[in-house]
């Protein structure tokens, strides 16, 4: 049965599933620990909910990223969709209009941006990196141009509740949980993994890929729009140059998570554990007053750990094959 | 989709399977069973899967990943697919390239089965003892013409030799005319866990050494590792007498004397975005630069003399290499080797997808070069031309040499019963 | 044959739009074509040309380099942080030269070394230069450069600013390589079709060093170009860069996968950029309708071929499916 070419085919599929996140819990579990340590107050439940707060705006953003990923594509128009779904949706705010009317409107105008950044990657041979650069600046300049720059401010407490105490990390943990659920139990989930693996085989055991992938980006859009909520509530004012920059905090979240840029493998439980940590570190940095400015480079050496490992375990697996 | 709705399912020769899914998660791509609320029903999956790796004698489970099945098991995986659809038709393009002697009686009883359901199965293949063995009927092709359709009762293996091969087999390979020279090349042990073990074969001046073997057998593993393109983990090897180390890269390779033609050109041996002109000078554009900078007059020249030799159809050398046809893609690719002043070439399926006009062009071509004095490791996966042009053939089985054989003493019969298994 | 045309098409046709934008501003605006503004434009679009030439580099040999910006600054203040301690003035240009290699260096050895992918590498020592450039400076701006360098921002020769010239030196020496040597011919290759150029005997880890490298070494330059016009060093040098030059590069018609791109293609790219900000502010015009304008063009220049396949809807897809069939058939 086996000629001594044949690879042993070995039962560790269930220990498979954990293995991959392994190594980002471990991390978690030693900044915990290491900071605990050396820095007085870090372990309090206070401090713990302030980090929770921080980490569900990029957290949530990372979860629609993760899906864009798998699928083989990319979203750099994530932070400017957030600031024109607030800015432009919650203009109706100074009015006295409630979260019932404005919370939809900015979860639709995310929907509708997603939607068209779906349509773009799909029907005109331009890579999803293009795209959404174009769609990045272009989102970006029209909430500027229609806000004309000014703030919305103050903001009634309606809004403010979604962004208080462990609210966001709640809305947080039941997105995770729901995608959790989606990427590993569903066939739309199997189909995201299919399309980044191979293209081509899914398109021929019959996956309406272009569906897919026009979904994947309106839901990266619309938890755009939810990440924009939760900011406003804790932010506590609207302004259209909000999201500067999350759609690079949402990439390193996903890929030191430990998902493939090229799509096809990763998973959601790392994008939030991977979001968790950057939040922990920088938080951790911050309380032993380390300045703001070196927290690019934490975040850099972080990705460049991150990736390195992913690397360096399938360098191993394969020897060199070019 | 309309097809298999129809009740068609296809086996394709190129597998369409995703690494990272499990076995289960493969087969019912597409059209997994879902529960309530859109859940996969992973239970039901895995025990329609589980029937038909039963079926099929798998070594493996459902929940294995694919990623980590060899390529022979990966291939099962792909039959299943196409089996679990419960298919009225079913083709099957060539199936049995990655499968083990006991693997293919597995797959042919498995067949049986199928007829006995009444389905009809298409059986694209090239191996004749197979068609021969299950086949109720026979229909050849050639050069994408029809031929003959008939019942397999009505016709014989060398019938249908000829029927494939359109002349009688002399008058298609070009008479070998070359003496037997200096040994060029003298591989030893040669092996790489996983895809070939224990590879030992010469190459002497003016031979054209066949490799024959089924796909998978690993041919052209042995050609990348002695290439240079991929490590051998051990072995020894002899250029021109001179004990030589192993190649760690295809520059190393070049520059000793070797030359190597792959067998997927598209993806391997041309730059398609770039031009004839720019694809055939490519190993030398160093060697022909001042300070620099390539001196263009000469490449022209010597691209010019090289489109002569081989007489490649372009219009003119600055044309894009991704509008030529097959066949003058190939001597495009056989021209950059030239270029190398290689000594040893190696030419890994090098008629794949081309017309039968030009690949008697390339066997002149290959002749011509022994005549030269070079040598030629020449990979085939069809039989006749390997039988043709080889001065001698080394049958490759599952990753070792399993026999050698002089051209007075091959005969396809006795090759194939090698490369299939038997002594 | 036909891809030297095709190329040749598209700046031309990139020409015809910079100089229909120059045509369309110099009736709306009378200050537009004015000798002032003219210089003014062609300054700054110095240290951009630079980072657009490095970008161009870096996507032919079918890379991708976010990190220009951040070497861009970071060089600046290598040279002058190393004045402010006392070194000889060329001995600082030298480190700051030699700094933008080292950052090169580093992209290059994650790449090769490591085989990870471009994108995240640069984005990651994008981050990593960046945060570098602000910790050292927190907040603050240096000025502390010779006279003599400074000088040289304001010099023109025969009219046109020094700055120009020197990006022009650059595109002219980069065409050059790229198009006339051996090395831009490998750099070509490997972009083309990496693996096919692997198997021919070229280098390729080589390759990318060298690619990488030299786009540290133009980065660099480039933020000495930049410290010259601004007269300072400044954290936020080179910001928005990323963005900007990948438009430019792409919109000049090289091709994010590489094997073909022009350093002309993406200077004229730059121009384009120019214009638009030049002629926004010339006409009082809401310089955020810039972005949007620069969003579209992105999107139309990259997708023309695909968006008039779109239109011309299904006949294309049946197409392809011979294609895929004679494909395989081969």
């Amino acid at each position: 049965m086996n000629t001594p070419l044949e690879f042993k085919i070995q039962e560790k599929h269930k220990s498979l599933r954990n293995f991959r996140e392994l190594p980002i819990f471990l991390y978690i579990l030693c900044m915990l620990i290491v900071f605990s340590i050396i820095i007085p107050g870090f372990f309090s439940t206070r401090n713990f909910i302030n980090i929770s707060r921080q980490i569900a705006v990029v957290g949530i953003l990372s979860m629609g990223m993760t899906l864009v990923i798998l699928t083989g594509g990319i979203d750099l128009s994530v932070g400017s969709i957030l600031s024109f779904a607030i800015s432009i949706g919650g203009m109706g705010i100074p009015d006295g209009k409630s979260i019932w009317s404005v919370y939809p409107l900015v979860l639709g105008l995310g929907l509708l941006l997603g939607l068209v950044n779906g349509f773009l990657v799909t029907s005109i041979s331009v890579p999803a990196i293009i795209v959404t650069l174009g769609t990045m600046n272009i989102y970006r300049g029209i909430t500027m141009i229609v806000t004309k720059g000014k703030y919305i401010t103050p903001i009634p407490s309606q809004f403010l509740y979604i962004g208080r105490g462990l609210t966001p990390f709640l809305f947080l943990v039941g997105t995770v949980i729901l995608f959790i659920y989606i990427t590993l139990f569903t066939r739309f989930g199997r189909n995201i993994y299919a399309i980044g693996g191979s293209e081509q085989s899914a398109i021929y055991s019959g996956v309406p890929v272009k569906k897919y992938k026009i979904a994947v980006y309106a839901i990266s859009g619309i938890l755009s729009a939810f990440a924009g909520l939760i900011f406003v509530g804790r932010s506590a004012f609207i302004q259209p140059q909000a999201g500067i920059g999350y759609e690079m905090n949402a990439i390193a979240a996903v890929v030191i998570g430990g998902t493939s840029i090229s799509g096809g493998a990763g998973s959601i439980l790392g994008s939030f554990l991977g979001s968790a940590l950057m939040g922990l570190i920088l938080a951790g940095l911050t309380m032993l007053s380390v300045d703001p400015y070196w927290q690019g480079l934490v975040t850099g050496v972080l990705i460049i750990l991150a990736i390195s490992m992913d690397s360096f375990q399938k360098l191993r697996s394969e020897r060199r094959t070019l | 989709m309309k097809r298999k709705k129809k009740g068609i399912a296809t086996i394709f020769q190129e597998l369409t399977v995703i690494q990272e899914l499990t076995v289960a998660e493969n087969i019912f791509l597409g059209r997994e069973p879902i529960g309530f609320a859109g859940v996969l029903d992973r239970a039901e999956m895995e025990r329609k899967s589980q029937q038909v790796l039963n079926e099929l004698n798998a070594p493996f489970s459902p929940r294995d990943k694919v990623g980590d099945l060899s390529v022979a098991n990966q291939q099962i995986v792909e039959i299943s697919k196409a089996l679990v659809l419960n298919p009225r038709i079913l083709i099957m393009d060539e199936p049995t390239s990655s499968l083990t002697e006991r693997e293919i009686q597995n797959l042919f009883l498995v067949i049986s089965s199928l007829k006995k359901k009444g389905i009809t199965i298409l059986y694209v293949s090239h191996k004749l003892e197979e068609i021969f063995k299950i086949c109720d009927s026979i229909t050849v092709l050639r050069d994408g013409k029809h031929i003959h359709t008939g019942p397999i009762k009505d016709t014989t293996p060398p019938d249908v030799i000829r029927m494939m091969v359109g002349r009688s087999l002399n008058m298609m390979y070009p008479p070998r005319t070359a003496q037997k020279g200096d040994l060029l090349l003298s591989v030893k042990g040669l092996t790489r866990a996983g895809e070939f073990q224990d590879i030992s074969f010469n190459v002497h001046a003016g031979e054209i050494v066949g490799f024959a073997g089924l796909i998978g057998s690993g041919r052209t593993e042995v050609a990348k590792a002695l290439f240079g393109a991929t490590c051998p983990d051990s072995g020894d090897i002899e250029i021109r007498g001179q004990r030589t180390k192993l190649f760690t890269n295809p520059f190393e390779a070049i520059s000793n004397g070797l030359a190597y033609l792959s067998e997927d050109r598209k993806q391997e041996g041309l730059i398609l975005l770039l031009s004839v002109r720019e694809n055939i000078s490519l190993p030398i554009v160093k060697k022909i630069s001042q300070y620099l900078f390539v001196k263009r007059k000469e490449e022209q020249d010597i691209v010019d003399s090289l489109i002569e030799k081989l007489k490649i159809k372009v219009f003119s050398r600055d044309q894009v290499v991704e509008t030529l046809s097959g066949g003058n893609q190939q001597k495009v690719v056989i021209s950059k080797l030239l270029l190398t002043n290689a000594q040893i070439l190696i030419f890994d399926e090098p008629t794949r997808g081309i017309d039968v006009g030009t690949k008697y062009e390339i066997y002149k071509i290959m002749n011509d070069l022994t005549a030269d004095g070079k040598g030629i490791i020449f990979i085939s996966s069809e039989l006749p031309e390997i039988l043709g042009i080889s001065d001698r053939i080394y049958c490759m089985r599952e990753g070792s040499i399993a026999k050698e054989f002089t051209r007075e003493e091959a005969s396809p019969e006795k090759v194939m019963s090698v490369l299939t298994g038997g002594s | 044959m036909k891809q030297r045309n095709e190329k040749l098409w598209s700046i031309l046709i990139l020409g015809l739009v910079n100089a229909g934008i120059i045509i369309v501003l110099s009736f709306l605006s009378p200050t537009f074509l004015t000798y002032e503004n003219i210089v003014s434009v062609l300054k700054r679009m110095s240290e951009l040309g630079m980072l657009a030439i490095a970008e161009t580099i870096v996507f032919i040999s079918g890379g991708f380099d976010l990190s220009v910006g951040t070497i861009m600054a970071l060089s600046g203040l290598i040279a002058v942080q190393m004045y402010i301690f006392g070194l000889p003035f060329f001995l600082c240009i030298l480190l700051a030269l030699l700094g933008g290699m080292a950052a090169g260096l580093m992209n290059a050895l994650l790449i090769v070394k490591l085989r990870l992918q471009p994108f995240i590498v640069t984005l990651a020592t994008m981050s990593i230069f960046r945060s570098i450039v602000y910790g050292v400076l927190r907040g603050k701006t240096l000025t502390q450069f010779p006279e003599s360098y400074l000088a040289y921002g304001d010099l023109t020769i025969l009219g046109l600013p020094f700055l120009f010239i020197v990006l022009v030196i650059f595109a002219v020496l980069s065409t050059l390589l790229l198009e006339r040597t051996y090395i831009g011919r490998h750099i070509h290759a490997v972009g083309g079709n990496e693996h096919a150029a692997y198997l021919s005997g070229i280098l390729v880890d080589r390759i990318k060093y060298t690619v990488y490298i030299l786009s540290g070494f133009i980065s660099a330059c480039a933020g000495l170009l930049f410290s010259m016009r601004i007269r300072a060093v400044i954290p936020d040098a080179g910001l928005n860069a990323p963005l900007e030059v990948v438009t430019a590069v792409v919109i000049g018609g090289t091709a994010i996968t590489g094997g073909k791109g022009s350093i002309i293609g993406s200077l004229l790219g730059v121009l384009a950029l120019f214009l638009l900000t030049n002629g926004f502010s010339l006409l009082n015009l809401n310089p955020f309708w810039q972005q949007v304008v620069l969003g579209l063009l992105l999107i139309y220049v990259v997708g023309r071929e695909g968006i008039t396949e779109a239109l011309a809807g299904k006949k294309l897809k049946k197409r392809s499916h011979q294609a895929v069939r004679i494909d395989r058939a081969q």
